[in-house]
């Protein structure tokens, strides 16, 4: 039985403020810190595998901290390619890329990383399975049977093509050398190398796996912090790598936590149980900032917030009804009710990252704000107030609902009809019927528009395989910009794409650049990145 | 007795086996789960890849059949997000539940009934009234407000416990005690009505007039009398003990069963909420089950009716 009495108590305070004043201690003697960050969620379906694990909050536990790549994103700079495994990469022709491998390398079993891993990483095995480079037949798949009876999940291939579509396979030329061969001529090979999903794992932790599920919950990569322990939807703690190729990390260990609610994590934030709590609302940042000892960083990421139309709807069909969509919404009235000012509108479908492959198109913008002109199309298009169905979830993307009912009220200004169907999830969303507007978001995952704008609504994108819209200029436009070498040509696809899909037969239209905001103690020396990935690496630590 | 046991047995799985049904067919009809976890952006050939893994592309009479034939041979699925075995998920979930549920019960039962007696033996005192003021405020005050006032208080302003999350023993405190304080006001509510209406029975009036010691009035004649309401509501209390508390294990980030069944909700993960779901019914039915057989031994006009 525990017996407390006055002179127990004292003790057990007094053992209470040692272990409090240990670390600090620890420190002074030169030992690591060790944090703790609060997210909404560590994973969404338990796994630590980038392909598994393909969503937002899998970036922020898998980069740059865990998961690398043979080219690296500049996380903390421009999101361009810099070296990473790789030291250096040079192009064969236009489909075939040869990248150097960096010497000494190790995993966190303490392999030496060699080209056997990387053409590993981006096998049948392990990405592929049965599915065919598009344009092409896979290569070298006999070097990559599986080793085990392992059963690579379902959903893995399909998102391997969605990166990789037409890769062929990866030829070993040495144990340091790799050469990528893709089925057709593609100018953005290198920036599918930095891509969410293009991280090289150990072949060997591959192999002694009893299952995929095992090794998913402890994949043994290259990072500065190893998995040291999993819990799924309770926390994810990372380990320091001393063996590390980029030298000793900062930190002892790095503790996700998966704290659901907001007010919990902010409150947890407060207390000092967490270093950092993630996923702040705008509505929480003044909170936040005005407790002392406490700042929020934030900044915009590479994802902007959409809504898509489903030209099949008997209203939609009519682009002139969609364009008065798109011409109805106050875009920045949103930015600054919802988000005090703190994310942008972006020039359409654009990212200032296109800058530096040179695709971004100047002068091109999202559809003004003009009552006039939508009542005008509206009139014009013969509408008669006919309901638009808008499906909507319930706060997926951050401010979603408030969005959606602003939105239903500035539609219903110029005209528009439109309902408010709230849903409990994508299968609802997506489901066949009658669907008219939704929400989505797109992201740039590499330099070069062809993320998003092939990806999400190329041919092969999901509105086009979800039959929600399709337009054939805007398919063989996608062609070019997947598959052409021409600078120039590619340029002028992607603007002409742009304007069909803003505004001539609009598909979907921006709403506003998306953010991420971060709530931490103010004595650590840390910046967020504009993105999700936090970074824990020497150069973002200076404690 | 046996017919008792019987009668009760059968209803026991009839139960159960409706639950099971009803399980089936409203999460089949919710939501495609194949795009609730591949989300928005995959490519339609892997939602397709994803229904044949699953046996989703199968009539639905195929998968009930399906899954009563691999329940009936103790084969609980596996986990759509993972691949895990469900039961294994769920198990690993049940200690951490009960490490919040269990002292929260225990709290409930030692503050709750008590507490409600005494009111009951001081009617119409200020303790009768505080009391019942305590006990009305107990369980009208929801969770997430009474969990982040506890929070805003022992953590933030005073920094004593932690605001959430599981390790060790100070981590249960908050979460226990907002689990326990709604219970502590239903029991102490029904405890106290339960003495009130047998207090004025002409057995208690009788055993007082015929000289018998208060105490003992209150325990061998009142107490026991008072009980069959207060099993009843113990008896739910005890059924739900697997059950955990979504709302408390989210607010304080606590990993049990109430969490996964949030999650698993979220996602259509139809394996294992089915067998989350089997679990909650089959507990609740046999703490049913044991409170109706409490009745018979508590009350043997019970017995001899269903003995007829």
């Amino acid at each position: 039985m525990l017996n407390i009495n006055r002179r127990r108590a004292i003790g057990l305070m007094g053992a209470a403020a040692s272990t409090l004043a240990l670390p600090r201690i620890g420190s002074a003697q030169g030992e690591r810190r060790s944090i703790t960050v609060a997210v909404q969620k560590i994973t969404n379906n338990n796994t630590l595998d980038i392909w598994n694990e393909q969503s937002n909050v899998g970036e922020r536990v898998f980069f740059p901290n865990l998961w690398e790549g043979l080219i690296l994103r500049d996380w903390m700079g421009d999101q361009g390619p810099v070296p990473g495994l790789a030291t250096e990469w040079t192009r064969i022709d236009d489909k075939t890329l040869e990248l150097k491998l960096r010497q000494g390398v190790k995993f966190h079993n303490g392999d030496e990383m060699t080209a056997e891993d990387v053409a590993f990483s981006f096998s049948a095995e392990r990405v592929f399975g049965d599915t065919q480079p598009a344009g092409g037949e896979t290569v070298f798949a006999e070097q990559h049977q599986p080793a085990t009876a392992r059963e690579l999940p379902a959903a893995v291939p399909g998102v391997g093509r969605r990166l990789w579509p037409a890769l062929a396979g990866v030829e070993i030329i040495d144990s340091h050398t790799v050469r990528f061969h893709n089925a057709t001529p593609d100018v953005t090979l290198e920036g599918r190398l930095y891509a969410y999903g293009s991280q090289i794992a150990s072949r060997r932790a591959w192999d002694e796996a009893a299952s995929y599920a095992d090794w998913a919950r402890k994949p043994v990569t290259t990072g500065p912090y190893m998995v040291g322990e999993y819990r799924p939807d309770v926390s994810l703690t990372l380990v320091a790598f001393d063996d590390y190729w980029g030298g000793r990390p900062p930190l002892e260990e790095i503790r996700f936590v998966e704290v659901p609610e907001v007010a919990s994590r902010v409150n947890g934030l407060i207390s000092g149980q967490y270093d950092f709590a993630c996923d702040l609302p705008p509505d929480q940042i003044s909170a936040v900032q005005s407790t002392p000892g406490f700042e929020v960083q934030g900044s915009t990421i590479l994802n902007h917030r959409v809504s898509v139309f489903d030209m099949h709807h008997p209203v939609l069909k009519n682009p002139l009804v969609r364009r008065a969509l798109t011409h109805s919404i106050d875009r920045q009235a949103i930015v600054d009710a919802l988000w005090g000012g703190e994310t942008v509108i972006p020039a359409g479908l654009q990212f200032e990252s296109f800058k530096s492959s040179d695709m971004f198109i100047e002068g091109w913008n999202v559809p003004e704000f003009d009552l006039d002109l939508a009542r005008d199309l509206l009139q014009e298009a013969g509408y008669n107030g006919e309901p638009i169905p808008y499906r909507l979830l319930n706060n997926y993307y951050t401010n979603q609902t408030a969005t959606g009912q602003i939105l239903a009220e500035m539609w219903r200004q110029a005209g528009l009809n439109v309902e408010i169907q709230m849903v409990e999830n994508w299968g609802q969303i997506m489901e066949e019927g009658e669907r008219g507007i939704r929400d989505w978001s797109a992201s740039a995952n590499i330099n070069d528009p062809v993320t998003p704008m092939v990806a999400q609504f190329g041919p092969n994108g999901q509105v086009q395989q979800s039959r929600e819209w399709t337009n054939d200029e805007v398919n063989r436009l996608s062609v070019v910009l997947e598959t052409s070498t021409d600078h120039e040509e590619r340029r002028k696809a992607f603007a002409r794409m742009l304007e069909i899909c803003e505004r001539e037969d609009p598909v979907y239209t921006v709403l506003h650049q998306n953010a991420v905001f971060t709530g931490m103690k103010s004595d650590l020396k840390w910046k967020a990145a504009p993105a999700f990935a936090m970074d824990f690496r020497t150069e973002n630590w200076h404690l | 007795m046996i017919n008792f046991v019987l009668s009760r047995l059968v209803r026991a799985i009839v139960t159960i086996f409706a639950v099971m049904t009803f399980a089936f067919v409203v999460l089949r009809l919710s939501g495609d789960p194949a795009q609730v976890m591949l989300g928005p952006d995959v490519p339609t050939s892997a939602i397709e890849a994803f229904r044949s893994r699953w046996g989703l592309d199968q009539p639905l009479w195929m998968q009930y059949l399906a899954y009563i034939r691999s329940i009936l041979t103790g084969d609980f699925g596996t986990s759509m997000r993972d691949g895990m075995p469900a039961a294994r998920l769920v198990l690993e979930r049940i200690p951490s539940t009960l490490q919040l549920t269990v002292p929260a019960l225990v709290l409930q039962l030692a503050i709750g009934i008590p507490a409600g007696v005494y009111a009951a033996l001081h009617r119409q005192s200020a303790t009768d009234r505080g009391v019942i003021f305590l006990s009305v405020l107990g369980f009208t005050v929801p969770s997430f407000v009474l969990g982040l006032l506890l929070v805003l208080v022992f953590a933030v302003t005073f920094a004593i416990l932690p605001s959430g999350g599981y390790g060790s023993w100070q981590h249960a405190i908050l979460p226990a005690l907002t689990m326990s304080i709604g219970g502590i006001g239903i029991l102490a509510r029904f405890s106290r009505s339960a003495m009130i209406e047998v207090m004025g029975q002409p057995y208690v009036r009788t055993a007082s007039a015929k000289g018998m010691a208060w105490r003992d009035v209150v325990w061998r004649h009142a107490l026991p009398n008072a009980a069959v309401p207060i099993v009843t509501i113990v008896g739910f209390m005890v059924g739900s003990l697997i059950a955990g508390a979504v709302v408390v294990e989210s607010i304080f980030s606590w990993p049990g069963i109430g969490r996964l069944l949030v999650v698993s909700v979220t996602n259509r993960d139809l394996p294992v909420v089915q067998c989350i779901l089997l679990m909650i019914a089959s507990a609740m039915v046999v703490s049913n089950l044991i409170v109706d057989l409490l009745y018979g031994w508590l009350d043997p006009r019970l017995r001899s009716q269903a003995a007829h």
